[in-house]
Formats: structure tokens, C-alpha cells, sequence
């Protein structure tokens, strides 16, 4: 049986004629890894700081872990934890240190060696904060946001700015703390992250979630059907299927596959037309496809772009 | 609740210890500050000095001398009534030169019988000591050659208001007491809050039950002890480099710990003001800077000329330093009590002011 940890009616949030978080409703489950997925300014961090108690909706009925947000945020205060977004720890403090410290604000701790094995950072915990690379970094302040053994861990963007290599650290972290049986819920503008890393997701766009299921509900709600790639086609395979919606892009046209007559209909087109190409590839469309149709944008480096 | 503040104040404490400038403008700078200023300004030289001045014979003669002693343009005379209590007047005012024509100057110049004998009461550890009694001998000189062919008719005798031998650095050091708790509140205080406040550890530490208050106790708590380092070290240098003693009595300590207070408080509003931690830093040493020279850390206020005497009534640390001077230099106990209430007025007012403007769980 699955139970919400986190329940959200009509969350509003205003700053001035701004409204950075638009009538928001969500359902949290235990153990599940939730991702709010947009581009910068969505409202990602405005909505889990909210539930972070740190910030106050302007209108909206919350609920975490049975407590009411209104009157219950000295109890959500100890069994959440939080990493912030661009979030750095003490620079001349070391990473064991640090965990310390956080530790330290709380009355039930984590034992603070587990929490170094747990990021995977038993080599480095006497290593001064300032002298660890980006994705050492995040990992120490996972494991401060896990210092008051929480139920539930916010991560507001743990990999922006992370090489890939760095990146999938992070993700392992991540999964582990899953199978410790946290709820986690995360923020990210990485599309993949969200895709892999999430039982369950939230598209969010100017303060809306314009989505909201598994990664494969998500997709099959609104990425449409497969999507034919032809590899190397040019602007001669783009005339010749125009009508079925094809789209260049470099030297590759993409089109949707609707029916199952499509896929017959494409090749014949080519063929007909004697249109030379390298190859055809079909795949399931992804969370970009997704946004792409819903927003008519890509997000890249966290930005809108067209 | 204490473990949380003491979480704080040792984290502090770690990173102060690890961070070489830190150390190096708690403990080093106020040792350069004491050996430099303590060579130069030993050997005193200003150009105008402060004579507080009692006519007990109130005769043309006596007038007539005063004048001449204004005409030196050397000599500020503030005259005190004849009916005055000397030593009572001395203690509470901290005067530094004190003149006093005894009665019958007029009738002892005319009569050309008995010798004069004008008391001047010193402070020995003012720089002022030596350049006023200086200009009053020379000025006494020019009596005698007149009257007496050069014969030493009339006398100046010195006698010290301390009784202790006091120098000059005993005048410096609490001003640079004064100093360094302005600074090392200030600074830091502006040097934690935005610091953490940009790197995201206020947000951290706002999910956290820690409280506000917790917060400002476990900083101010620190800061007392980075103050009490520096406090340690000037009297140590003074001590062992400028054979001094100064007492560090009840006044004094509350002195210290409150100015502690108010300087941490003004670096919280300075924060608040400015959010970038370099930028801030800049703001810290603009507020800092002028109070160092306009407060009488380093020469007395009355050397300053007259506009700068009044923008330095506005200045707390004006109010710190004459306390701190009048608890352990001139033993003015009554004067260290009316400094300290003042410095304690100006506190609430500003310590109100940050609580209200401040609190890192605001958006
Ligand atoms: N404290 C604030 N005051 C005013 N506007 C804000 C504040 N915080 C965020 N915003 C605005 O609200 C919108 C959402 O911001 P945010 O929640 O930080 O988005 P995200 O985390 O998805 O990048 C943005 O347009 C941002 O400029
Ligand atoms: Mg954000």
C-alpha cells in the first residue's frame, strides 16, 4: 500500500504581480523519488522551499507526514532534511567536520561515519571542504541533508553545474538513499536525470506542472508515438514526407509515427523517390520530446531555448 | 539548545584557527599598531594643548599673567572657578593640565618678598605633559627676567595627578582596545553573515530547529573570545615591550563585552544593507575606518579641531574608548560608569535595530 507522505491542495505563491508557483496540487508517496523537472525560474525551488518551511505560500493547504504546515513546522523541521540549491558547506571545515556541525542542530543524529560511507567519501573526511572538486561537494551535502536521519530529503538541484562522470556519483547516492526507504524529492532541468532517476515526475513551466506521472506515463500521455529518425535524408526526404510532419534537423528528418501504416508509408516515400540515406532508427520518444510538444522549447544548460 | 550553541561556537572557532589573515588581525595587528604608534607618538607634539586653569587670586596681575599665557597661541585655557574642588574636579573631567595661582600672587609680584610658587598638576601619561609645562616655564621665565634680572622668582612646581609613572602607551592602549573590539565585530560579523548567507548555510541552518536567537548567541560568544585573545595580547605587549600596568576591573570588562555587543550588532545591519561579501567588506572598512581616527583611538580628541570634537560625540566608539581609558588608566570610576551607560543606550537602539531588520528565515 502506497502512502502519501506529502499532500499538496492548491498551492499558490506570489512575489508581488509574479506568480512564481500557479494553483499546484500533488500527492507525495513514501519512497518514491519524485522530480520536479523545468528550467530556471519555473518554480522548482519556490515550490520545495515552501515545503521546506522556509518560504510562505500565499494560499494553498499542505500537508506533510500527517502535520499541517501551518501549525506543524517545528515537527516537519525534524524529520526533513534539506539540501539547498548552491548549497556550500564550511570551507575550512572538513568534510567530517561539516556533517558534525549539521548534525549537530538536531536532537536525533545520524551516526556521522555511516553518513560518509554512505556518499561514498571515506578517503576524503578529513579533507577540507574547499579543497574538494564539485561532485565531492554535493556529496558531502547530501549526506548533511541526511544528518537528522530524515524521512523525507529535499534535493534542489544536487547536479547542476556536474560533469556527467560527477553527475552519475550523485545519481548512485541517490538510488542508495532510495533503498534506504527515503522519500526523495529532487529538482533538476537535466531531462535524463528526471527519466532515470524518478518513480514519478512533475513537468513544471512557469509555475505550473504542465505533467505529472512515471517517466513512462509522462511519455506516453504526451510524447505522442515512436519517432522515425532518418539518419543523413536531407531536404530531399523532408519534401517527399512533409505531409506526414517532418522535421529537419541538421542533416536528419524526424518524423512521428501515428499508425502503423506510417512506418510502411515513410520507406515507400523514400524509395519512390529514389532518396538516398544512411539509416532509419526508430525510438520512443523522451521527457525532451515531451517538452518540446508541451512547451515548444528544449531546455539546455537550464535555460529556454527554441 | 546549549548544544547547538556550542556547535556554533566551536565551528567558529575551527575555521578562525585555520584561517591565517583571521589570526593575523586579531593577534599581529594590534601588536604592529602598539609597537609603531607607541614610537612615534611617546615623544608627544601637538600643536595645541588643553590648560585647565584655577585663579584663587583673581587680581589684574593674575588676569594679566593668564593672558600672556593665552598669547603664546599654544596653550587652550579653560578657566575653573576659584570655589571648585581640585582634585574631585580632576578625577571626574580626567584633566589631563591643571594650573593653579595661588592667592596673593598679586600682592607676593608687588611686594617682591616672598618667592611664587604656581602648582601645575600633570598627567605623565598624556603626550601633552611635557610641551605644556614647557610653554607655561617659558612664559614664567620672561616674568623673571623682568622682575628679578633673571633671578628664578616665580616657580612652577610639577606634581603628577597619577602618582604612578605613566607613559603615553598607557594613554594608547585602551584606545586600542577600543579598536580592535570595533574591528573584529564589525568585520567578522559582516564576514559570517554574508558569507553564509551566500553560500546557502543560512538557508541550510533555517530548516534546521536552530533558532535566530541560537545563532546570535553562539556568534556573539565567539566574537567574545576573539576579542578576549586580542584584548590579552595588547595587554601582554604592553606589559613586556612598555613595562605598563593597567587594570582590568568589573567597569572595564562590561565595557568590553557590551561594545561587543553594539559592534556585532552594527555588522548585522551592515550586512543586511549589502549582500555581496566583498562589497560588504568594503562597507565594514567605511564604517570602521573614520570611528578608528575620529573616536581618539590613537591621539586625544582634544587635539582634533572643534567640528571634528563634535562628529566624534556621535561616534560609539568615542564613548568606549574614554571608558575603557577612564576604568584603567585614570581609575575615574564615576566617569568609566557615565561612558559605559551611554555606550549601553546606544547598544539597545542598535541591537533593537538588527533584530528587527535581520533574521536569516526571511526569503
Ligand atoms: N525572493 C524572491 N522575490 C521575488 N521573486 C522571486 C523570488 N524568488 C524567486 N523569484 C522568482 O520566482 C520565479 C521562480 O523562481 P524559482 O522558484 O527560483 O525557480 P527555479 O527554482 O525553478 O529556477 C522566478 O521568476 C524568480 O525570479
Ligand atoms: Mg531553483
Amino acid at each position: 500500500m502506497e502512502r502519501n507522505v506529502i499532500t499538496i491542495r492548491g498551492l499558490t505563491k506570489k512575489y508581488g504581480n509574479l506568480v512564481a508557483v500557479n494553483n499546484v496540487d500533488l500527492e507525495i508517496r513514501a519512497g518514491e523519488v519524485f522530480s520536479i523537472l523545468g528550467p530556471n525560474g519555473a518554480g522548482k525551488t519556490t515550490t520545495v522551499e515552501i515545503l521546506e518551511c522556509i518560504r510562505k505560500a500565499t494560499s494553498g493547504e499542505i500537508e506533510i507526514l500527517g502535520h499541517d504546515l501551518m501549525t506543524g513546522s517545528k515537527e516537519i523541521r525534524r524529520q526533513i532534511g534539506v539540501l539547498p540549491q548552491e548549497f556550500n558547506a564550511f570551507d575550512l571545515l572538513t568534510v567530517r567536520e561539516n556533517i558534525k556541525f549539521f548534525a549537530g542542530m538536531y536532537d536525533r543524529r545520524a551516526d556521522v561515519d555511516e553518513l560518509i560511507s554512505l556518499v561514498d567519501l571515506e578517503d576524503k573526511r578529513d579533507v577540507c571542504f574547499k579543497n574538494l572538486s564539485g561532485g565531492l561537494k554535493q556529496r558531502v551535502g547530501i549526506a548533511i541533508s541526511m544528518v537528522n536521519d530524515p524521512r523525507i530529503v529535499f534535493l534542489d538541484e544536487p547536479t547542476t553545474g556536474l560533469d556527467p562522470g560527477a553527475r552519475r556519483e550523485v545519481w548512485e547516492v541517490i538510488r542508495g538513499l532510495r533503498a534506504k526507504g527515503r522519500t526523495i524529492i529532487l529538482t533538476t532541468h537535466y531531462m535524463e536525470e528526471a527519466e532515470v532517476l524518478s518513480d514519478r515526475l512533475a513537468i513544471m513551466n512557469n509555475g505550473k506542472f504542465i505533467a505529472l506521472g512515471s517517466p513512462s506515463e509522462v511519455i506516453e500521455d504526451h510524447g505522442g508515438g515512436q519517432i522515425c529518425t532518418i539518419l543523413g535524408g536531407g531536404l530531399a526526404a523532408m519534401h517527399s514526407l512533409k505531409d506526414m510532419g517532418a522535421e529537419l534537423k541538421d542533416n536528419d528528418v524526424m518524423i512521428q509515427i501515428r499508425d502503423k501504416d506510417d512506418l510502411v508509408r515513410i520507406v515507400t516515400s523514400l524509395d519512390h523517390n529514389d532518396i538516398s540515406y544512411d539509416e532509419i532508427i526508430l525510438r520512443r520518444p523522451s521527457l525532451e520530446d515531451v517538452f518540446l510538444k508541451l512547451t515548444g522549447h528544449t531546455i539546455e544548460g537550464g535555460e529556454l531555448i527554441d | 539548545m546549549t548544544k547547538r550553541i556550542t556547535t556554533i561556537f566551536t565551528g567558529l572557532a575551527r575555521q578562525f584557527f585555520r584561517s591565517p589573515g583571521s589570526v593575523f588581525w586579531t593577534v599581529a595587528f594590534p601588536v604592529i599598531l602598539i609597537l609603531i604608534f607607541g614610537a612615534i607618538f611617546d615623544s608627544g607634539g601637538f600643536s595645541s594643548y588643553d590648560l585647565y586653569l584655577q585663579d584663587l587670586d583673581g587680581s589684574d596681575s593674575s588676569r594679566d599673567f593668564i593672558q600672556k599665557l593665552r598669547d603664546t597661541e599654544v596653550l587652550n585655557i579653560h578657566t575653573v572657578p576659584a570655589d571648585e574642588d581640585i582634585d574631585s574636579f580632576i578625577t571626574s573631567r580626567s584633566i589631563e593640565n591643571m594650573l593653579i595661582i595661588p592667592a596673593g600672587f598679586e600682592k607676593d609680584l608687588q611686594s617682591h618678598t616672598a618667592g611664587i610658587n604656581l602648582s601645575l598638576r600633570q598627567d605623565g601619561t598624556s603626550g601633552t605633559s611635557m610641551a605644556v609645562f614647557t610653554t607655561i616655564n617659558a612664559v614664567v621665565q620672561g616674568y623673571n627676567l623682568k622682575l628679578a634680572g633673571g633671578e628664578n622668582y616665580i616657580l612652577v612646581t610639577q606634581h603628577d595627578i597619577i602618582s604612578e609613572d605613566l607613559s603615553y602607551i598607557d594613554f594608547f592602549l585602551p584606545g586600542i582596545i577600543g579598536l580592535m573590539i570595533m574591528m573584529i565585530a564589525v568585520q567578522s560579523t559582516v564576514g559570517y553573515q554574508t558569507r553564509f548567507r551566500n553560500h546557502g548555510i543560512f538557508r541550510k541552518l533555517a530548516t534546521t530547529p536552530l533558532t535566530n536567537a541560537e545563532w546570535l548567541i553562539g556568534m556573539m560568544l565567539w566574537m567574545l573570545v576573539m576579542v578576549g585573545i586580542s584584548v590579552a595580547t595588547v595587554m601582554i605587549t604592553g606589559i613586556l615591550v612598555f613595562n605598563v600596568t593597567m587594570s582590568l576591573d568589573v567597569t572595564s570588562l562590561m565595557i568590553i563585552i557590551i561594545s561587543t555587543g553594539l559592534f556585532t550588532a552594527i555588522g548585522i545591519i551592515i550586512s543586511q544593507f549589502v549582500k555581496d561579501e566583498e562589497v560588504a567588506g568594503t562597507a565594514a572598512g567605511a564604517v570602521t575606518f573614520p570611528m578608528m581616527f575620529l573616536a581618539g583611538s590613537f591621539f586625544p580628541l582634544e587635539s582634533m579641531p572643534g567640528y571634528l570634537q563634535s562628529f566624534a560625540k556621535v561616534l560609539p566608539l568615542t564613548y568606549v574608548n574614554n571608558g575603557l581609558r577612564d576604568a584603567m588608566i585614570y581609575g575615574n570610576t564615576v566617569g568609566a560608569l557615565d561612558n559605559m551607560l551611554i555606550i549601553i543606550v546606544i547598544a539597545l537602539v542598535v541591537i533593537i535595530t538588527a533584530v528587527a531588520i535581520s533574521g536569516w528565515k526571511k526569503e
